[in-house]
């Protein structure tokens, strides 16, 4: 008898997940919960589990393919079954998870017109994608217009360029980009005359033009986590205003702390400076709960709670496990949980747990030769700590003699929406407090 | 016969008729007052006593009767040129036109024809207002089967006229009540000026302009004041709307990359439509460097307020305007 094998939904907002690898392939064996395949969703990668014993057959879906969840991938079969026929399922696309059924649910929940959401349902919009202008928030026909139409604003606009059919006639015939040609037309409107400019331009030679180019340029489409990072630091980047605050810290007393949390450690465990720096930011959090706050849909959300984020770059990019509840766990503990977030994130073995519900995120570069940087805030969060290299560096001692001691800078970057510059400033010295006196944190 | 022999447009028509009457027996005039009364505008004084009541015949005030008999007559043998009034009245014989005159010869497989004229005024200008003044060409450029003739000056009068009457189908010629008066060379001898052939009326390299009857003289004007200012305008004139050659037109908005289509009817449902996408569906496309334009009349019946009356349809003035803005790319 066969059983289906399906895209399983890791997360309450999770919609498709995209198939990273076959682990096994047509006709295998394999035990139940053994790996099938690897999916990635826009937040982790996760294993798909064999929910039977059995031979593996009817694959349906490659490798790079997204699959709407709940959409049967695969069949368990017994030996020499054929796998069953089934209804033919919508594409593995986006768009093929059904609108119909999302928006009757929505209509119960979100507040819009009856019109509008008869729209949303034909074009397939969420409803909670769309911002209400109407009273109590109330979502209209105009604010579905609106939406659609930054949608196709954004789709169409890099790639159509004002021209007239002559100009295009000659920019085909000469071989130039229309998009590399200033019009002089109305709107900027490229003319005939302005791509003819263009073309008689002789082309710069080249110094040593006897080298053979090495190949052609490869493409690489943003796919999977590297889309998810780019479409969440670019808007990020152009939505919340950032403000930077760099402070030199005294690491002195934080090294000193550190050999001595490391020498009464128990067999195998390691307290990192990352896990240092998570407990003195996850204090300093404590005191300044402004910092420790979400910016989104024109409000700020306060966290009674301090997670705090650990940027942990991996071979496709950046993820950001989580330590939950940082500021009520020891420093042993939030060594251990980092450790064990670091491996499993570079193992791609991470829960959907272990990366939700950041309220604040430590960036560390100290392992390289990186001086300081500024992060991009990890949205929604008001603020995010990007930590530099420890050097030792000549500065003055109490009696201004010059003296020799590790110095750290350390930015924060956030969020002016929610946090002026007093606030963040405050934040970043009692951070430097913490880290100077490590004592600090035990008051 | 001095070359620079002038004739006005009614004179020109007149002579024509004339000609091809003296000619050819089956040609026979029929129409409201064109008798005894010469005709509204005088296009057939003199001709009844010419040629006589059999060959110039005063019709009862119905120009459904007058199509018809037109029709009737031309499927047995004679080319008859019949006379609406005013082209506003041709809406009452639109039945004989578009649903027997235009079909007959198509469906009874080419074994008739259907070879005669009808011959109307259209146009405001004059004070007649909203029943007197309009200009309806594009209501029969719609019905194949039709030929549409729209003659702009004297010489093209006649020998379209002639063309027309020689012409094995219905020609609906639409002749201007303030063209009727304009001078230009016409020979003596009877001549023909093909239909189906536009004609470029004035040579330019910036712009050209299509312009049908009474718009090209004032496109020819404002194409002068606009030489001044170094702005060179081609003027093309259809003369046939239907069938249209498109390709003297093509070739020139291949040649200045912009078109400015000028006709007097209304600009909704209007010809200048055809006129812009027949340019835009050619090869003409790729040259070109700004919209396309129309400068029509406006969307509304013609008043009989003089001042109103003026500003309805496209005047020297607003040609010029508009031919600069899009001969300096401002379009």
């Amino acid at each position: 008898m066969a059983k289906a094998v399906i895209m399983p939904k890791f997360g309450m907002t999770q919609e498709e997940a995209t198939i990273v690898k076959w682990i096994v392939k047509e006709g295998d064996f394999v035990e139940t919960d053994d790996p099938i395949a690897e999916v990635t969703t826009d937040k982790v990668n996760m294993e798909v589990g064999a929910p039977a014993e059995g031979y593996i057959g009817g694959i349906r879906f490659q490798e790079g393919d997204t699959v709407p969840v709940t959409h049967i991938i695969a069949f368990i079969l017994a030996e020499g079954e054929d796998p069953p026929e089934i209804e033919e399922t919508p594409a593995a696309t986006p768009e093929a998870a059904p609108p119909a059924t999302q928006a009757e649910t929505h209509s119960e929940t979100t507040h819009a017109t009856p019109v509008a959401q008869r729209l949303a349902n034909a074009e397939g919009i969420q409803l909670s994608t769309v911002k209400g202008s109407g009273s109590d928030g109330k979502i209209t026909r105009k604010d579905i217009d609106l939406h659609m139409g930054s949608e196709t604003a954004v789709s169409t606009l890099p790639k159509k360029t004002r021209a007239t059919p002559a100009a295009r006639r000659v920019a085909r015939d000469r071989g130039v980009d229309l998009l590399s040609v200033e019009g002089s037309g109305p709107r900027g409107r490229v003319q005939e005359g302005d791509v003819r400019t263009i073309a008689k331009k002789p082309f710069p030679r080249l110094a040593s033009s006897s080298l053979e180019p090495s190949g052609e340029p490869i493409e690489v489409p943003l796919e999977g986590l590297r889309r998810t990072i780019a479409e969440r630091m670019q808007a990020s980047y152009q939505q919340a205003p950032h403000i930077t605050f760099t402070a030199d810290v005294d690491m002195s007393r934080a090294i000193e702390f550190r050999s001595f949390a490391n020498a009464r450690l128990p067999e195998g465990g390691k307290v990192s400076m990352t896990a240092l720096i998570l407990k003195a930011v996850a204090w300093t959090l404590r005191q300044h709960p402004q910092m420790n706050a979400y910016v989104a849909d024109d409000r700020v959300t306060l966290f009674p709670d301090i997670h705090l984020g650990v940027a942990v770059a991996i071979d496709e990019g950046l993820i950001v496990p989580v330590v939950h509840f940082a500021d009520r766990k020891g420093l042993y503990q939030v060594a251990n949980e980092v450790n064990d977030l670091t491996r499993r994130g570079r193992e791609g073995s991470l829960m959907p747990d272990d990366v939700a519900r950041g309220t604040f995120t430590v960036s560390n570069l100290g392992m390289f030769r990186v001086d300081h940087f500024n992060a991009i805030l990890n949205p929604p969060q008001a603020g995010i700590l990007a930590v530099g290299r420890t050097v030792r560096r000549i500065v003055p001692d109490d009696r201004d003699q010059p003296i020799v001691k590790p110095m750290m800078a350390i930015t924060l970057s956030a969020d002016h929406r929610a946090i002026d510059g007093v606030l963040a400033a405050r934040f970043l010295e009692d951070i430097c407090t913490a880290l100077e006196e490590p004592g600090s944190v035990m008051l | 016969m001095p070359e620079n022999r002038e004739l006005t447009y009614v004179e020109a028509l007149r002579e024509g008729l004339r000609q091809v009457m003296e000619k050819d027996e089956s040609v026979f005039l029929l129409g409201e007052d064109i008798g005894v009364y010469n005709g509204a505008f005088g296009v057939t004084a003199g001709l009844l006593e010419e040629f006589g009541e059999e060959r110039v015949r005063d019709t009862p005030i119905s120009e459904a009767a007058i199509a018809g008999a037109c029709l009737g007559a031309s499927l047995t043998g004679m080319r008859p040129v019949g006379e609406i009034m005013f082209m506003d009245f041709v809406a009452l014989s639109l039945e004989q036109l578009a649903l027997q005159a235009a079909k007959v010869r198509f469906m009874f497989g080419g074994k008739t024809k259907a070879p005669f004229v009808l011959r109307m005024p259209a146009g405001s200008g004059t004070g007649a207002a909203a029943q007197h003044s309009q200009s309806l060409e594009n209501w029969l450029v719609h019905v194949p089967g039709l030929k549409v003739v729209m003659p702009s000056n004297a010489y093209d009068a006649k020998g379209l006229l002639i063309a027309s009457i020689y012409d094995d189908n219905p020609v609906i010629f639409v002749e201007h009540k303030l063209l009727y008066g304009t001078k230009s060379h016409v020979p003596e001898e009877s001549y023909e000026v093909p239909l189906s052939q536009s004609r470029v009326v004035r040579e330019g390299s910036d712009l050209t302009i299509i312009a049908t009857s009474l718009m090209v003289h004032r496109s020819l004007e404002a194409a002068v004041q606009l030489s001044e200012e170094g702005i060179e305008i081609e003027i093309i004139d259809p003369r046939t709307l239907n069938p249209l050659d498109d390709e003297t037109i093509i070739k020139s908005v291949v040649k200045t990359s912009k078109a400015l289509i000028i006709h007097e009817a209304v600009g909704t449902g209007g010809y200048g439509g055809e006129i812009a996408a027949r340019i835009a569906s050619s090869e003409a496309f790729d040259y070109l460097e700004a919209p396309i334009r129309r400068l029509t009349g406006l969307d509304i019946p013609i008043p009989y307020n003089r001042t109103l009356e003026y500003h309805a349809v496209p005047q020297v003035e607003n040609i010029v305007v508009e031919a600069r803005k899009l001969s300096r790319g401002e379009y």
